[in-house]
């Protein structure tokens, strides 16, 4: 009876102590979804690759100065439709891993283009060509909140991007280039698009500024349109293998890349990049693998696969295709962006 | 008749006695008599008669009288077809004998006791009143158990310091660092400890020891409560005890203030406990006391209070014997604190942090507001209680607790100014200094001594039999309601750190040199493969550049990050702003760094950034 009646009592307390326990813990377990964006996964891109969690920001460093060089392209209408990357794989035999495309100056952010070409393997590149916007008024900031979206809507995709802005800026031949921009305004300008992206996060874009080659523009300096190493990651080099002129490598990229060394450092992409169709064009494409092969701060090359005031792309020579597709099953370029390393 | 009260004892009725007039008082025709006479009165059946009542023994039933005849709306004479009102009663036909004179009955009637229950404790009541401890004790585990967030900057510094005093023990790795210079607790006890525990169970086990000592805190808080005064106030002040906000924290927080709290606590048991015992028998709180001071050095702020409880819990019993038992615990205590500090190097330790500290600009207005936040209400329960504990020392309602020798009111004004001025000493001694810094810690240290005076101010609100118990309620809830935000705040105060230690997780190894607002975390989290030497913090900076040029404080800073000295900078923008302020102008345009993630926080006092920039190649 003693037993029953204590059994009784100890049964009674331990409800009790059960319903306060789970009262307050109603507390907590109501107060749980404060845990921050980093417990809710439910949002994260298919793609993120190695960033699984959307709210931990794409770690691009790998990608800055990666063991293999990079095997890009710029096709029509890619990266938005890869149907024509998936071409050019088919022709050269390899898939690239860079894809480049052109942007005006006000466009929207293309990230489903960065997404279709983060799914097959490849880093997008966006040359950020301002044709309507004086470049002085976007260094004065006057196109402030279009880069603060842009660059939020860039930060909001999270995977790696590089941009390069006002591309061939010492050429006379561009809206942006040196009769209208001064090398003042220009950096002032990239400085600033530059600050906006940090400013808002946008960490996952890789800076490539991208001068044209010197050769037909040798009273041009470059240093002084150089924004500084504190806001560039790659230098870009925009020159073609063009009839008429000496096509050795070295010829061709050897004067720029002299001339850069003398301020930077920072590894060298070639942008934009293609040989002009005909009889030396086997001879060029060598020249080009083996040029980028040969040095260790050359990032790997862009082929401007488009047919545009010549015909650049690689279908246009059977016989130059063939030495492109031989030379571009090497190992050393190409390689799945998505993992580096 | 007896001198007893005049009231109504039920005997003994034998329906089938002989005598029994059967029928006695219904007539022939069976209705209801109107009108009883007193002759009427017999043994046995009796109707209910003002006069006559008492002098009969027996079932008495409540005799129908005239009166009860509804004469109301509803009365009818058809329902009461014989309920004239001129009826006259019929008597008995027979003549009654006189009946004999009861005999005793064969039990005895006890008398009863003045009082209906037994103030003396009872195993009925001590199981009752553990159950409610386990109650209490199951909150305040709760209350702790729903915090949740990464390291603190001082849980991250006592836990890695522990592991390389564990490495230093086991293996003899060198220090690092020598902790024992500038902590404010020995290195060699509680981060040793915390340290096994963290190596075996994670940041949670180290937690959860934190958990366990501050429920042997509640738990010794009732029994010495108890032991002072009695069941419910001890309940009453554990319950109180157990919901302030430094309760809930230090229950899930792993540094030594758990452990120091905890064993202030089995010191001070032991000295109520012994109150009775040999005088001798109060040295064993001696080094329980000492130790609680060697875990940290703040915990002996409280010491003195402990001595003269060993002088007041003494007294009733001892008298003036009680004062030896002072004297040798202050004795005890004393010689091994001299003890303590001769065998180890600890004493500057003490002085950098605990003595000496640099004195901080906050004013006193905000210490003592900080200070009535957290503490206020239980605080105001215990100075409540102490005064009416002198007022009157009456702690049951049993008539009998009035008469039991009760110590004087000098003695009760002394237990609760003691009790009550202890928790004063922290909000003080931190005015003194001029800092907030673990003043939230500190309040919690007081109000474990103000809580049996606490206790006695709830007991004294609920009044005796419990006859106000929603102003007990009304105060528990208020002061569950004031530590539930109060506590989720203060773990909200430090950022999340696991996704900044996530990102910067691939960038650290064994050669670097990195920079930031809160070293201890990463060096925690990280301490597979970095150690605290290579991490430089937000709070003194002294550089050398290449050309030997010296460089210390916020130009250090500038030096540095221009000569890209570190790998890695890792800002929060919260530990120490100015200092983060300069070294992110430092880095701005700084060819030497790229900004690797600017991670968003949400913490108590709002949003906040971690700025991570890496050294570019």
């Amino acid at each position: 009876m003693q037993l029953k009646k204590r059994f009784r009592a100890g049964c009674a307390a331990l409800v009790c102590c059960l319903a306060g326990v789970l009262a307050l813990g109603g507390c907590s377990l109501l107060g749980d979804d404060s845990g921050g964006p980093a417990r809710s996964g439910a949002g994260a891109a298919p793609h993120s690759g190695a960033s699984a969690d959307p709210a931990i920001p794409y770690d691009v460093t790998p990608l800055l100065k990666p063991e293999k060089k990079y095997f890009g392209a710029a096709v029509p209408g890619a990266p938005n439709s890869m149907k024509n990357v998936d071409v050019y794989t088919k022709t050269v035999g390899k898939q690239p891993n860079l894809v480049e495309y052109y942007a005006g100056w006000g466009d929207g952010f293309d990230a489903t283009g960065v997404r279709n070409a983060w799914a097959e393997g490849a880093l997008t590149l966006m040359s950020w060509e301002p044709f309507d916007t004086p470049v002085a008024d976007i260094a004065a900031g006057r196109s402030d909140e279009y880069i603060e979206e842009y660059a939020t809507a860039v930060r909001r995709l999270n995977l790696p991007v590089v941009i390069d802005f006002a591309d061939e800026f010492n050429g006379h031949w561009e809206k942006w280039g040196t009769n209208h921009v001064t090398p003042a305004q220009y950096v002032a300008a990239w400085r600033h698009i530059h600050r906006t992206f940090v400013d808002a996060g946008a960490t996952n874009v890789i800076w490539a500024w991208s001068p044209n080659i010197v050769n037909p523009v040798r009273n041009v300096r470059l240093e002084p349109y150089y924004p500084g190493d504190a806001y560039v990651d790659w230098v870009g080099l925009i020159g073609y293998f063009t009839a008429g002129e000496d096509n050795a490598f070295d010829s061709v990229f050897g004067p720029t890349r002299d001339q850069i060394r003398t301020f930077t450092k920072k590894p060298v992409l070639l942008l934009e990049t293609a040989a002009m169709p005909g009889e030396r064009r086997r001879a060029d494409i060598r020249n080009l693998f083996a040029g980028v092969e040969a040095d260790d701060d050359m990032l790997g090359f862009v082929w401007f696969d488009h047919k545009k005031r010549a015909d650049w792309r690689l279908e246009a020579s059977p016989l130059a295709l063939k030495e492109f597709k031989r030379l571009a099953a090497d190992d050393r370029f190409g390689f799945d962006v998505r993992k580096p390393s | 008749m007896t001198s007893r009260p005049e009231y109504y004892t039920p005997q003994p009725y034998d329906p089938y006695a002989e005598d029994e007039p059967q029928g006695g008082w219904f007539n022939s025709e069976g209705y209801v008599p109107r009108r009883p006479q007193a002759h009427d009165a017999h043994e046995g059946y009796v109707p209910r008669q003002p006069q006559a009542y008492d002098a009969h023994e027996g079932y008495v039933p409540r005799q129908p009288q005239v009166y009860d005849v509804p004469e109301g709306y509803d009365y009818d004479p058809r329902t009461y077809p014989y309920q004239q009102l001129d009826d006259q009663p019929t008597f008995a036909l027979r003549t009654v004998t006189q009946p004999a004179e009861p005999a005793e009955p064969g039990y005895h009637v006890p008398d009863t006791p003045e009082v209906g229950w037994d103030m003396a404790a009872s195993r009925r009541r001590a199981w009752v009143s553990r159950a409610v401890l386990l109650f209490v004790l199951a909150v305040q585990a709760v209350l702790s158990l729903r915090l949740s967030n990464t390291a603190f900057q001082d849980e991250a510094l006592y836990l890695a310091a522990g592991h390389a005093e564990l490495q230093h023990l086991l293996h003899g790795t060198p220090l690092p660092v020598d902790y024992a210079a500038y902590f404010s607790g020995s290195p060699q006890l509680y981060p040793v400890l915390a340290a096994v525990i963290d190596g075996r169970f994670g940041l949670t086990g180290a937690r959860l020891l934190s958990l366990a000592f501050m429920l042997g805190t509640t738990t010794l808080l009732y029994s010495f409560t108890r032991r002072l005064f009695n069941e419910r106030a001890a309940l009453a002040g554990a319950a109180l005890f157990a919901v302030v906000q430094s309760t809930v924290v230090m229950g899930y927080f792993a540094t030594y203030d758990a452990a120091a709290v905890f064993l202030l606590a089995l010191a001070t048991w032991i000295v109520v406990r012994t109150d009775r015992a040999p005088v001798g028998a109060v040295l064993l709180a001696a080094p329980v006391a000492v130790l609680a001071v060697g875990v940290k050095y703040a915990a002996g702020l409280y010491l003195p209070t402990i001595v003269v409880l060993a002088l007041l819990t003494g007294w009733p019993h001892k008298g003036g014997r009680a004062f030896w038992r002072m004297l040798l615990l202050a004795l005890g205590i004393g010689a091994l604190l001299a003890a303590g500090m001769y065998a180890t190097d600890l004493l500057a330790g003490v002085r950098q942090t605990t003595t000496d500290r640099d004195h901080g600009s906050d004013g006193a207005a905000f210490l003592l507001q900080r200070s009535a936040e957290w503490g206020g209400l239980m605080f105001l329960a215990a100075a409540g209680g102490a005064i009416s504990y002198v007022r009157r020392s009456r702690m049951n309602e049993s008539p009998l607790a009035q008469r039991l020798g009760n110590p004087g009111w000098r003695w009760r004004a002394l237990l609760g100014l003691v009790l009550c001025g202890t928790a004063l000493l922290a909000p003080a001694y931190q005015v003194h200094l001029g800092t907030v810094v673990s003043l939230f810690k500190h309040v919690g240290f007081g109000l474990l001594f103000a809580a049996p005076m606490a206790g006695v101010g709830v007991t004294r609100l609920i009044g005796a039999h419990f006859r106000y118990p929603q102003l007990g309620i009304m105060l528990w809830t208020a002061t569950l309601c004031l530590g539930i935000s109060q506590a989720d705040w203060r773990f909200g105060v430090w950022p999340d750190s696991s996704r900044m230690i996530q990102v910067i997780d691939s960038h650290v190894n064994r050669e670097g040199h990195y920079l930031a607002s809160t070293p201890e975390v990463p060096v925690y989290y990280l301490r597979e493969k970095t150690s605290q030497r290579q991490w430089q913090g937000a709070f003194a900076m002294e550089y050398t550049d290449k050309k030997g040029r010296h460089h210390s404080g916020d130009a250090g800073y500038r030096a540095a990050v221009r000569d890209g000295e570190y790998d890695l900078i890792v800002l929060d923008g919260l530990t120490n702003p100015r200092v983060d302020a300069v070294v992110a102008d430092a880095v701005t345009g700084n060819p030497h760094y790229r900004l690797l993630a600017d991670l968003p926080f949400r913490n108590s006092s709002g949003t906040g950034h971690y700025r991570i920039w890496t050294k570019a190649s």
